[in-house]
């Protein structure tokens, strides 16, 4: 019996809406679904530009070309080192580590160069913000350094002048020296972007001693303020919170996407994954109040969707229903199914911390850099409280600590630029007259500046308006050195040299301080010494050995911060006197209120593919589809399904959203799971000066998607009240992949009642009692094949998936995409449904639309051993290997597209054009050096698909036969695997039944989705087991 | 007709293109005797892979070199710095010496980018470099002899046994096998279990 069959009774088969569904269009089975659906290629059948007789003439016209031009040799030569590099083989990738900063969190990286350029990143296993993992944005930095739209030369505006060179800048520098230490730097003003640089640390201390009256701001969109100012609000000194997410046994996360986007969020990710193992010693609960949903929030095992401005009261009554029930538990309140969901939800939650608290259990509350600091706050005190300190949360301390916020730094610069007290600005890095809050009007100041420098990798919004533009280098290509969230000291070592003469930031500080050396190495190795020589007084010998050990590995051992023994320095009630009292009870029917009233609330999200938008022009990024909305290449209005209805709009509606006098047009997308009366929008789109992937207006490439940040304000930099909505009457298609590949077994009625069958969980008590149940989803008559089954001698290579631990952070996708040069589409083929990832995640809901769980699963080539793909090739370009694979000969494609019509689990990706035709052009030429040199491009008509990384299983085999061993465990990883924060996926050989991926298949909860078709898949799915609060547990949610 | 005029038995065999320098293996290899192996120097680290892998290698470790490489610059002026130093012909060699720029040889055996050929895995196993690329020690001009083409990679995979011999006769060019060929790599084929795969993904991936 299915697990979900009680409960989806209750939910009702008999009822028109299905348990489980990818989108609203799924849900109420309209038209532009069942389309999606019962088409394999949708748009193939719609009458395209060209006939099909006019295809066949075209097609007749480039074989006879072909053939003419295809007898003769074609010349192509060897270039051979004249003196080769030592230890330099042709042909042998190697691997570097380095490290990569993304505001105050830095990732360590192991980079695979290939002859001497770097093509695929992975994360650095000693490191311990990484082990081994790293999120999709350290997968695309590749891209963006081979990116052909990355600014190329000096440019000085003043002089209309391009094709400057470093020492005219030098000179014109140096004239202005002159001046600033006549002035002592009065008017000299450096924004920079926050980081972790100790090297860019005491370059700044040397900068302003040189020009005592100069001024450093630091700003970027997304800061990490409020969490700061919370910790100088709760222990009178700035201090830094160190999560240690797999000892707790239950979480807490307000507002919090601690999974996804913190400095940490990849170490968090693994710890957490590390107890969602249904078959551990114990398993944590997460609980998720927030105001849109998050991949924290679908991790959830309860959510509650609430304004993102009522979190704080939220805040205030858990903290005092804990501290009431931890002085008096009898008198805890229960949930009971009579009250309101926001009520139950923190009845239980509350009840779950003081119990665990009572048996001395460590809990973990986390808030979310949206809340203000009195949330914060009171954070630490409900952790203090519940005795978490130095157990789930330990304090270190903030090297920012006594930074301003970057609200603080962005306002007083564009203050005294207003006033015209600024003469030189110089801009380290950043984009403030793109991502700057709009009242701070930073193009308009930036005009009364008389000279102003910006260094960047591109030549974006700011660079075309500062009088200097330079060439920054990017993190492959430049030394520097980083400290991660935990302090981890690692060194950033450049992988090639920079392609387009760029420096970093710590040079062009050097060069700014007039330090005599401005190389980046040299740099580094003196902030090295000085870190040494902090450290132990050794001779010299022993750094030296030390710097070799730290570029090496990729970390100085041992440097972590210490841990502080850090003192609450106020009282919970002074907090909570900062919080406005609202009656909690009272929340959830204010919220419904208010999708009638005009007060909508707006809430600033992080893009978790451009962040803050400086990935704007990232081709993998763009077309990498949101965790939870599906959507590509575009950023919307997102609203809950019950605000939509209030307001008259559908997905795809253009509205104007007003907020004080400013306004933008954008579309909206009903997000099942949207708290009510909150509007959330990310920022980072709508860019005009990305360059030609993320929309360049100067060059007639519209921006993608749409600027919010021109609604975004100093004192509304999270999110604001009282935005008013507007419907426009227009619509526009957005480019979302939800529906596209869904699984259809048996019709759609009949699909939506069996989606179960895919995806299946169950909760851990269920579980508990009936082990075996997710091999009892679907019964089916013994099995027999039409076809010889196949024999395999040696390796079975297999893959299992748990779908526990999947937390649908789209890291593998990106992974596969720089592994196995899959291509961009574009916003159009993706709205066609042609988009070319290999691996995808399917997102899926279940339950109510208005409050939803999500669940997640990955899906790739399944390997079938009984492919029905290999069956109706008829080219024979798709065959069974004796190892189990289903081989792609991509050269014997001729493009009938059977096999995708025969896979029931749609995987498979058709080249309807030429991607890479892009190559051929001369300004594109360097994008040729990213290729993967181990995996054949793929051309026009010609189908593809996942492999399980082929080109690493062969390379694993040779070097094993040259050992004379066998491939043993771990030492084939695919590079989703690979790259997995929470190692959800396990590869390996199932033939060998002590193997990581033998043991998982071997599992209660292992199944093989679609196994009744007895195509016999390879990859196996453990089944998700989730951890919810019995006393929660409603009629509406499937247990 | 037209598969005789496409196959590679016509278009590749026979490929002799002039290279920057009339270098000649005949006389390098045929008269002077001078070994594979001092100019297309990682051949050794893969002739040797066997034994140094018995030593103990760490687990993910990079296979042996797919490729072969071409002598730099610096291997032929070991020589050439004395020998014929002022020769015309070595020209090209001397501005390479003197600029660091490479020398632009030609390249004779080429496969479709959509084929991953391994040297490593070929000679590890003991496939002479004779069996592929001919008698180079006897070539003036390097040429290809063998077709290269898939129909010719699987007859070996199918039937390695007369192509096979012992590691230490790897780069010799006149090597003969004591006793019949095919017994001696049946030896051979047994000891080193030997399997050549047809798969696929063996080489197109």
């Amino acid at each position: 019996m299915s697990p979900l069959e009680p409960n989806s009774g209750e939910q009702g088969f008999d009822s028109q809406a299905p348990p489980y569904w990818r989108s609203l269009e799924e849900r109420d089975a309209s038209p532009q679904f069942r389309e999606w659906l019962e088409a394999e290629f949708p748009s193939a059948a719609e009458p395209g530009a060209l006939s099909r007789r006019r295809w066949l003439q075209l097609m007749g016209a480039s074989l006879a070309l072909a053939g003419v031009s295809g007898c003769r040799w074609k010349k192509s030569e060897i270039l051979p080192f004249a003196r080769r590099p030592a230890g330099r083989v042709p042909g042998v990738p190697e691997q570097f580590a380095t490290a990569m900063e993304l505001g105050e969190g830095a990732l360590g990286l192991l980079v695979t160069s290939y002859d001497g350029r770097p093509i695929k990143i992975e994360g650095n296993p000693s490191h311990p913000q990484s082990l081994g993992a790293t999120d999709a944005l350290a997968q695309a930095a590749v891209l963006e350094l081979y990116d052909p739209d990355r600014s190329q030369g000096l440019i000085e505006h003043a002089a209309q002048a391009e094709g400057r060179t470093w020492d005219d800048f030098r000179r014109f520098l140096a004239s202005q020296r002159q001046a600033w230490k006549s002035s002592g730097g009065q008017g000299l003003c450096v924004l920079a972007q926050p980081g972790t640089s100790p090297t860019l640390a005491w370059l700044r201390e040397a900068l302003l001693a040189q020009y005592p009256q100069a001024q450093w701001f630091e700003y970027e969109p997304l800061a990490w303020d409020n969490p700061r100012q919370g910790a100088r609000l709760a222990f009178g000194r700035p201090v830094r919170s160190q999560l240690v997410v797999d000892q707790a046994a239950v979480i807490a996360a307000l507002d919090s996407d601690f999974l996804a986007w913190h400095p940490a969020a990849v170490r968090h990710a693994r710890d957490f994954a590390t107890r969602r193992d249904a078959d551990g010693p114990w398993m944590n609960r997460l609980y998720v109040v927030e105001s849109t949903l998050t991949v924290t929030g679908a991790a959830a095992d309860h959510r509650l969707a609430l304004r993102a401005g009522y979190v704080a009261a939220f805040a205030r009554a858990l903290f005092e229903r804990v501290r009431q029930g931890l002085a008096q538990p009898a008198a805890m309140p229960l949930p009971s199914a009579g009250q309101p969901k926001a009520e139950r939800f923190l009845a239980a939650l509350a009840g779950d911390l003081v119990e665990a608290a009572r048996q001395g259990r460590p809990t973990l509350v986390i808030a979310g850099p949206h809340q203000p600091p009195e949330v914060h706050a009171l954070v630490h005190h409900l952790n203090h409280l519940l005795g978490n300190a130095g157990k789930t949360v330990w304090y270190s301390e903030d090297p920012r600590g006594t930074a301003l916020s970057a609200v603080e730094a962005i306002g007083q610069v564009a203050d005294q630029m207003h006033a015209g007290q600024v003469h030189t600005l110089v801009l380290l890095g950043g984009n403030p007259v793109y991502d700057a809050p709009a009242d701070c009007r930073f193009a308009e100041a930036l005009r009364r500046v008389a000279t102003s420098i910006h260094l960047s990798l591109y030549y974006n919004e700011t660079s075309r308006r500062t009088t200097w533009h330079l060439p920054q280098s990017h993190f492959l290509e430049s030394w520097g050195d980083v400290r991660s969230w935990d302090g981890t000291y690692s060194v950033v070592q450049p992988l090639i040299e920079p392609l387009y003469g760029g420096r970093s930031a710590i040079e062009l500080t050097a060069m700014l301080a007039g330090l005599p050396t401005t190389a980046g190495l040299e740099l580094v190795r003196q902030t090295f010494g000085r870190l040494v020589s902090d450290r132990r007084a050794g001779p010299q010998a022993d750094a030296e050995s030390l710097w070799r050990k730290t570029v090496q590995e990729g970390l100085l051992p041992e440097s972590r911060f210490p841990a502080l023994d850090v003192q609450l320095a106020s009282s919970a009630d002074e907090i909570l006197a900062r919080i406005a009292p609202v009656a909690f009870s009272g929340m959830a029917s204010r919220a419904e209120a208010a999708d009638r009233a005009p007060g909508l609330e707006l809430v600033f999200c992080r893009d978790s593919s451009l962040h803050d938008g400086r990935w704007a022009n990232n081709g993998w990024l763009q077309e990498t589809p949101d965790p939870v909305t599906k959507l590509t290449w575009d950023n919307a209005a997102w609203v809950s399904p019950a605000t939509a209805k209030a307001l008259g709009v559908k997905t795809g509606s253009v509205v104007r959203l007003a907020l004080g006098h400013q306004a933008v047009e954008i579309p909206v997308y009903v997000l099942p799971g949207q708290a009510a009366g909150s509007i959330a929008v990310a920022l980072g789109y709508g860019r005009t000066a990305a360059g030609r992937v993320g929309g360049d207006t100067a060059e007639g490439v519209q921006p993608v998607g749409t600027d919010v940040y021109m609604l975004r304000t100093r004192a509304a930099m999270h999110f604001a009240s009282g935005v008013v909505v507007e419907a426009t009457g227009r619509h526009v298609e957005l480019a979302t992949t939800q529906d596209h590949h869904a699984i259809d077994t048996v019709g759609l009625r009949g699909r939506a009642e069996r989606l179960g069958e895919l995806v299946r969980q169950a909760t851990l008590r269920y579980y508990r009692q009936h082990p075996h149940f997710a091999q009892h989803v679907v019964h089916h008559p013994p099995l027999e094949s039409l076809w010889q089954e196949p024999m395999y001698e040696g390796y079975r290579w297999g893959m299992a998936i748990d779908l526990s631990k999947c937390i649908g952070c789209n890291a593998c996708m990106v992974a596969c995409q720089a592994e196995n040069n899959v291509p961009v589409v574009g916003k159009e083929q993706v709205l066609r449904g042609r988009e070319m990832h290999w691996i995808r995640v399917d997102r899926y809901f279940q339950g109510p639309v208005e409050d939803p769980q999500v669940a997640f699963q990955v899906v790739a080539c399944q390997q079938c051993e009984n492919a029905p793909c290999e069956q109706v090739c008829p080219v024979a370009a798709t065959v069974h290997s004796h190892e189990g694979l289903n081989d792609m000969v991509y050269n014997r494609c001729i493009g009938t597209r059977y096999c995708a019509n025969n896979c029931p689990y749609k995987v498979r990706r058709f080249n309807f054009f030429n991607y890479h035709k892009d190559l051929q052009s001369p300004e594109n030429e360097v994008l040729k050096l990213l290729y993967n040199p181990e995996v054949t491009v793929r051309s026009r008509g010609v189908m593809e698909k996942c492999t399980y990384c082929v080109q690493r299983i062969q390379a694993a085999k040779i070097a094993a036969r040259h050992r004379g061993q066998p491939v043993r465990d771990g030492q084939v990883r695919t590079a989703c695997q690979q790259v997995c924060p929470t190692s959800a996926i396990v590869f390996g050989d199932l033939g060998d039944p002590s193997s990581a991926v033998a043991r998982a298949a071997g599992s209660d909860r292992a199944y093989a989705m679609l196994a009744e078709l007895n195509v016999k898949p390879r990859t196996a799915y453990l089944a998700r087991i989730r951890n919810p609060n019995p006393l929660l547990e409603e009629p509406d949610t499937p247990s | 007709m037209l598969y005789y005029g496409g196959s590679p038995q016509t278009t590749d065999v026979g490929y002799a293109p002039e290279q920057p320098i009339p270098y000649s293996h005949a006389v390098h290899v045929g008269q002077l005797g001078m070994d594979c192996r001092y100019c297309h120097t990682n051949i050794e680290t893969l002739a040797t892979v066997p034994a140094s892998a018995a030593r103990g290698d760490s687990a993910g470790a990079m296979p042996p070199p797919a490729h072969i490489a071409l002598p730099t610059t610096e291997i032929c002026m070991n020589c050439h710095q004395r020998i014929a130093a002022d020769s015309k012909k070595l020209e090209p060699l001397r501005r390479s010496a003197a600029t660091g720029e490479p020398i632009r040889w030609v390249r004779v055996h080429d496969l479709p980018d959509y084929v991953y050929f391994d040297h490593s895995a070929h000679i590890a196993r003991g496939v002479g470099c004779v069996s592929c690329h001919g008698r180079v020690d006897q070539m003036d001009v390097v040429r290809q002899v063998a077709p290269l083409s898939m129909g010719w990679c699987l007859d070996c995979h199918r039937n390695p046994e007369p192509h096979l011999r012992p590691q230490e006769y790897i780069t010799r060019m006149d090597w003969t096998p004591g006793q019949s060929a095919a017994v001696q790599g049946a030896l051979l084929k047994a000891k080193l279990k030997i399997q050549p795969s047809t798969d696929c993904s063996t080489c197109h991936r």
